[in-house]
């Protein structure tokens, strides 16, 4: 029997607390501390709203993060921030992480993210993100004098250090993002790459669950091939943007061995998903790879595309539909709000 | 009032939108809060946008726009004054910079001039140089609403050409001479079916168009899609190519690029001023590809100057206008 659970993909969207508050804390009108604190209040909302919704695995809404690049740029030696540039295909923009030299932590921005998650998350588990390091070093710009792939590497070796102390912390979660992987520049070598970094960030990891996820379309048949080698737990994918195209990589290039996470519901339009077009490609999906003991389903990608509102309605529907695809499918709906504590909770 | 001579090699000019000056920055925030009358916030946004045109003149631009002074935002303003479209929520844009993306309810249609109003009055204040009549194309229209109604984005994007062609009539009528359709969204998505959708709307809103015709790209890989705009329907591309380190100037020269250009040389996202030199350095860059003549070539900032403060903005363009003026004697001969 397949086990179904849910966990949306990334960060939410600033409401108007939100918004405010991050304009006081850049304006510098408010202290980091109190700012904190308003920051929390928003988080706790769509924490509760993920809980509410069955969510196995939950996020903060990463309300702060201007783009999933910058809290690690910010807290590097070597690294800075320069103009901005569109983010894939999105009316969104994202600051250039221009690299000097070997990018070295100043501080982490994980641990204590976690510390402050994880009380108010239980019974459902802490899920972090962290940025793939081969779309960081691809969007960002090298200067550092090394090879991209060298910069890769190093970039992964920060990471892995955020990641254990993530999980040390209490995270059980770990979801590396790597979108650029479904740009059509993407290259077996550049595959190859981004599976050696998320490898070796997952070795840091633990016991926790790791998830290597590309996302905004599918991947080439040989970039998928490449990535899929990632000693990672699950390969997440946005089968939504492009679903006969991503069914049909499953088809023929299966899973790997991995468990799959399949990004179902629309992050970037308004609209409710129909909810036999989401059966549809989940059965499809199952039947491509039928050594599958577990499905996660997700979202196409982070909700910060759509107002809160719609955020927060997807999020409903992703526990709504899991539900009921477990039933449909003859599968079982993990949800944690109604299961007894799983043992990564224990204690 | 007197005619105004564009220069023939390396005129300037700008995108669209300038930083909004105070009295327009009024004139939106109490039309919000329902605070003022129509007339009333006309006013306001007249008073900024003579302030844009003098800025325009002190620095030299030859060919002007209205400076976008009462649009929001380019694709809320227009989604606002057309039939079909209810209100948006707040998505955010970049850092903490929101937009309200519109929402398509209903079928797309033209409802009255929308943007007339600006433009003729910065006409009437800009001592005869040009002003460029500027509005949102169909594709970013669509790309950056939601779209409830259509489920199709032909159909989608056709009825919102139309509708900005219906537009575009009331300027013709008017005597326009350049008319820019801005379609930043474009390279968001750079694959031929897209670029001949946007091509189709292009064909829509410029037919029979005797105005010189304008289409405005920027922030993506726009080279991706080169290949595939090169028949638009339009005499000029403007591009932005500052921003990107002019990464694309190989391809144009690849390509056998024949149009007019905008040449984006001043990158808006940036607070440092480029030089003179600097500028004059991008031209010269340009000129040495030998890709296209001086007369071809409009110099122009990489998009429009909003997000800029305006003490910035206007040294910016002061800088840009001088290089221009330095290349048109080297390269044309010109004074």
């Amino acid at each position: 029997m397949v086990k179904f659970w849910a966990s949306v993909l990334g960060g939410y969207p600033r409401g108007r607390l939100a918004r405010y508050t991050m304009r006081d804390l850049d304006s510098g009108v408010l202290e980091p501390y109190k700012g904190l604190v308003e920051l929390e209040r928003a988080s706790a909302l769509v924490v509760g709203a993920q809980l509410a919704s069955g969510m196995r695995f939950v996020v903060d809404g990463m309300l702060d993060w201007h783009d999933i690049f910058r809290p690690f740029a910010e807290a590097w030696r070597n690294v800075y921030l320069d103009g901005i540039i569109r983010y894939f295909d999105n009316n969104f923009f994202y600051r250039i992480p221009v690299f000097r030299g070997e990018p070295e932590p100043q501080r982490l921005v994980l641990p204590g993210r976690v510390k402050g998650l994880k009380m108010l998350a239980e019974p459902a588990g802490v899920k972090i993100v962290v940025p793939g390091p081969l779309t960081m070093v691809k969007m960002g710009r090298n200067e550092s004098g090394l090879s991209d792939y060298d910069l890769v590497d190093r970039v992964a070796s920060v990471l892995a250090l955020e990641v254990r102390e993530a999980v040390a912390n209490g995270a059980v979660f770990i979801q590396i993002d790597e979108p650029f992987l479904s740009d059509p520049e993407a290259s077996r070598d550049d595959a190859r790459a981004a599976a050696e970094a998320a490898s070796r960030i997952a070795r840091e990891a633990g016991t926790a669950v790791t998830a290597l996820a590309v996302y905004f379309d599918s991947p080439k048949p040989d970039v998928y091939e490449e990535l899929i080698d990632s000693k990672v737990s699950l390969v997440s994918l946005d089968v939504g943007d492009a679903p006969a195209r991503a069914i049909e990589l499953l088809r023929e290039k299966g899973c790997g061995g991995h468990g799959l996470v399949l990004g179902v519901i629309d992050a970037r339009r308004i609209h409710d998903d129909s909810y036999s077009n989401v059966r549809d490609l989940v059965a499809k999906a199952i039947d491509a790879c039928r050594e599958l003991e577990e499905v996660g389903l997700t979202t196409t990608t982070w909700l910060d595309l759509v107002p809160l509102r719609f955020s927060l309605r997807k999020t409903y529907i992703l526990g709504l539909y899991t539900e009921r695809l477990a039933a449909d499918l003859g599968g079982e709906a993990v949800i944690p709000i109604s299961a007894k504590p799983e043992p990564y909770l224990a204690g | 009032m007197a005619a105004y001579t564009v220069p023939k090699a390396f005129p300037t000019t700008v995108v669209g939108s300038y930083p909004k000056l105070p009295s327009a920055q009024e004139a939106l925030r109490r039309q919000r809060k329902g605070e003022i009358s129509e007339d009333e916030f006309k006013r306001l946004v007249r008073e900024a946008i003579r302030g844009v045109i003098e800025d325009y003149i002190w620095a030299g631009v030859d060919i002007l726009s209205d400076g976008e002074q009462s649009r929001e935002d380019m694709v809320v303003y227009f989604a606002e004054r057309l039939r079909g479209y209810a209100p948006g929520e707040w998505v955010r844009i970049f850092d903490n910079v929101y937009f309200r993306k519109p929402i398509i309810v209903g079928r797309v249609e033209w409802v009255s001039p929308m943007a007339l109003d600006d433009w003729e009055y910065a006409r009437s204040v800009s001592g005869g140089r040009p002003v460029k009549v500027i509005l949102t194309g169909p594709y970013t229209m669509l790309e950056w609403s939601f779209d409830l109604h259509y489920g199709d984005r032909r159909e989608a994007i056709l009825d919102l050409a139309r509708a900005i062609r219906r537009e575009v009539d009331e300027y013709l009528a008017r005597g326009a001479k350049y008319v820019q359709i801005d379609e930043p969204a474009l390279s968001t998505r750079p694959w031929r079916e897209e670029a001949e959708l946007a091509g189709e709307a292009l064909e829509v809103i410029f037919r029979g168009v005797s105005a010189k015709r304008i289409v405005h790209i920027c922030f993506g890989r726009i080279e991706r899609i080169l290949p595939y705009i090169l028949d638009y329907p339009v005499d000029q591309f403007d591009l932005e190519f500052k921003n990107s380190n002019f990464r694309l100037l190989p391809y144009l020269k690849e390509y056998g690029y024949d149009k007019e250009l905008g040449y984006g040389v001043i990158d808006v996202h940036s607070l440092q001023v480029e030089s003179v030199e600097e500028v004059k350095k991008a031209i010269d860059y340009l000129m040495k590809l030998d890709i296209i003549g001086p007369e071809k070539i409009y110099i122009d900032p990489d998009c429009g100057l909003k997000r800029l403060p305006r003490r910035i903005a206007r040294e910016k363009l002061r800088n840009m206008v001088e290089a221009a003026k330095l290349a048109r004697k080297e390269w044309a001969g010109e004074e």
